[in-house]
């Protein structure tokens, strides 16, 4: 099916909102700025580093910058760091709104087509208008998303779902491919060369958003059946729309997975996709309180995120926490000093049973192989994922 | 490219050929996402400054593209009214093509910016130096 596709360009779907010739320049001139700022404006912060700001930081501390706080001090007065913040922090603002424009003008169109005659695949939608939003979501809006997962600007809205579909293509400067699902693809890579003989009965996807990650589950396990939850009901609407019309089947449902209502052991793979640095300290913890309550024995929980601090240099752990305090994920530092075992040992797991592991990006290993060029955008995955979890004793 | 998106596009040349204008029933999005904006400069009008030029940059980027889909039409001797100009869809070469003008635009409009930066790298490439030249004195013959 692959072949058949465009890999440059974020694949037309039904539900994708369309972009008109000025829109599509707008969002294009978006992805050139990111691309132009990670690699034409961004390198220069390690010299601002090296030349000024360490020799600054020493002269006045008698000694060298040890901790990414250390390194935020001293690059807090350096004016280029500062210039380049600014920057990235437009990028990333006018990255909703290039997206914005487009759905706001046809948003009654998408809201229509999410509820029309889409072909029927068996998958299921479940709202619960009741279910509360968890603080770690109503705080800020992540990522600047305006609104989040989780605000409705009108009936049936799928306003958010549709903007962060097209979004997160831009964001990724489309190195997630034409479906947006390489963290999908990437994290099934990992299970199939650790897991060779594992066959799922039911697989769960938490904080699935619009399900960019999770359809990938549906042919990597053609058995299996396959659940999304999410708290936002306009991610899940969207979700539910765009699994059908891609010939999907999966059961979407809106609920928290710090504490759902399927029974105990009802899966055997709990997965989730740059889900925890959203999240909360007590939350990740109940969250694997839950996944082990879910979990039938021998059953794997897999976690996919962005590296931890510990596994980088100094200033490249500094840089990768910049989202912390630039980019409305006030959770995203704290959780990349997560650690598997500990983890796994608070919430009644055996830590022995623990796994930490980097898996290369699958999209870039396939657009290798197809086009024999290593495609270098490198900006935020860097061609790998980081994988965490448990498998829960046999 | 994939499935009906061309005549999706067609339709929707048309309808933004008629009606610019937002309809009174066009249902706002929030603007601001909740949470407080870093300041990044002691005058916050100059965060204000910086965010309009680049959105106007981006809009100086966008009339190049409809620039560029004019001329491309011109040149096959077709007819330019609106709705072809809205209707048309570059490939990739074209999309490789505005990819590159896009980088050679934006180090233009960021030249102050990459002048600090080769500044920069001058500096940190200078402490490198001088240091390997320090190793290089006390292991050579000369020293």
């Amino acid at each position: 099916m692959i072949e058949d596709i465009d890999l440059k360009t974020q694949y037309p779907h039904a539900m994708l909102p369309e972009a008109s010739a000025d829109e599509f320049a707008r969002q294009e001139f978006v992805k050139s700025l990111k691309f132009h700022l990670a690699s034409q404006v961004s390198p220069g912060n390690k010299d601002a580093f090296e030349a000024r700001a360490k020799p600054r930081f020493e002269r006045s501390a008698k000694r060298p910058p040890e901790t990414i706080h250390d390194v935020r001090k001293a690059m807090a007065e350096e004016p280029y760091f500062n210039f380049w913040s600014a920057l990235q922090r437009n990028s990333q603002e006018m990255m909703w709104k290039s997206v914005q424009l487009s759905v706001e003008r046809q948003l009654p169109d998408l809201i229509d087509a999410s509820k029309s005659d889409l072909p029927e695949t068996g998958g299921t939608l479940r709202l619960d208008p009741e279910l509360e939003t968890p603080r770690y979501h109503s705080a800020v809006d992540i990522h600047c998303m305006p609104g989040g997962y989780h605000s409705e600007f009108t009936t049936d809205d799928v306003a958010n779902g549709a903007t962060y579909d097209r979004a997160v293509y831009l964001y990724a400067m489309g190195r997630m491919g034409p479906f947006n699902s390489d963290i999908g693809d990437t994290t099934i890579a990992w299970i199939k060369a650790n897991h060779p003989d594992f066959r799922p009965r039911r697989i769960l996807d938490m904080g699935c958003s619009v399900g960019h990650s999770t359809l990938p589950y549906c042919d990597a396990f053609p058995d299996a059946e396959v659940y999304g939850i999410d708290v936002g009901a306009p991610m899940l609407r969207y979700a539910h729309a765009r699994a059908r019309t891609l010939g999907k089947t999966v059961h979407f449902s809106q609920q928290n997975a710090e504490a759902t209502d399927f029974p105990d052991g009802h899966f055997d793979l709990i997965v989730s996709h740059i889900l925890v640095h959203e999240t909360s300290h007590v939350a990740i913890r109940r969250i694997m309180r839950e996944a082990n309550r879910l979990l039938a024995p021998g059953g794997l929980v897999v976690h996919a995120e962005t590296p931890p601090y510990r596994d980088l240099p100094l200033y490249d752990a500094f840089m990768l926490d910049w989202d912390t305090r630039n980019n409305n994920e006030p959770y995203w530092g704290a959780s990349h000093e997560l650690k598997a075992a500990d983890v796994a040992a608070e919430t009644g797991f055996d830590p022995a049973l623990a796994f930490e592991a980097y898996q290369p990006s699958a999209f870039e290993a396939e657009e290798a192989r197809r086009t024999r060029v290593f495609q270098g955008g490198d900006f935020g995955g860097g061609g790998a994922w980081w994988v965490w979890g448990v498998q829960k004793a046999a | 490219m994939g499935l009906g998106r061309s005549e999706g596009r067609l339709t929707l040349a048309l309808l933004e050929f008629t009606e610019h204008k937002m309809t009174d029933t066009t249902i706002e999005l929030r603007k601001k996402a909740k949470g407080e904006r870093p300041q990044y400069f002691q005058d916050p009008a100059i965060d204000k400054v910086l965010a309009i030029t680049m959105a106007l940059a981006g809009e100086v980027a966008v009339m190049h593209d409809q620039i560029d889909t004019m001329q491309r039409l011109m040149e096959k001797g077709g007819p330019v009214t609106r709705a072809d100009v809205a209707a048309y869809i570059p490939d990739t070469e074209v999309r490789e093509e505005r990819d590159a003008w896009r980088q050679t635009f934006l180090a233009n409009v960021l030249r102050i910016v990459h002048q600090e930066r080769e500044e920069l790298a001058l500096e940190a490439g200078k402490l490198a130096e001088s240091y390997d030249a320090a190793v290089e004195l006390v292991t050579s013959e000369a020293a």
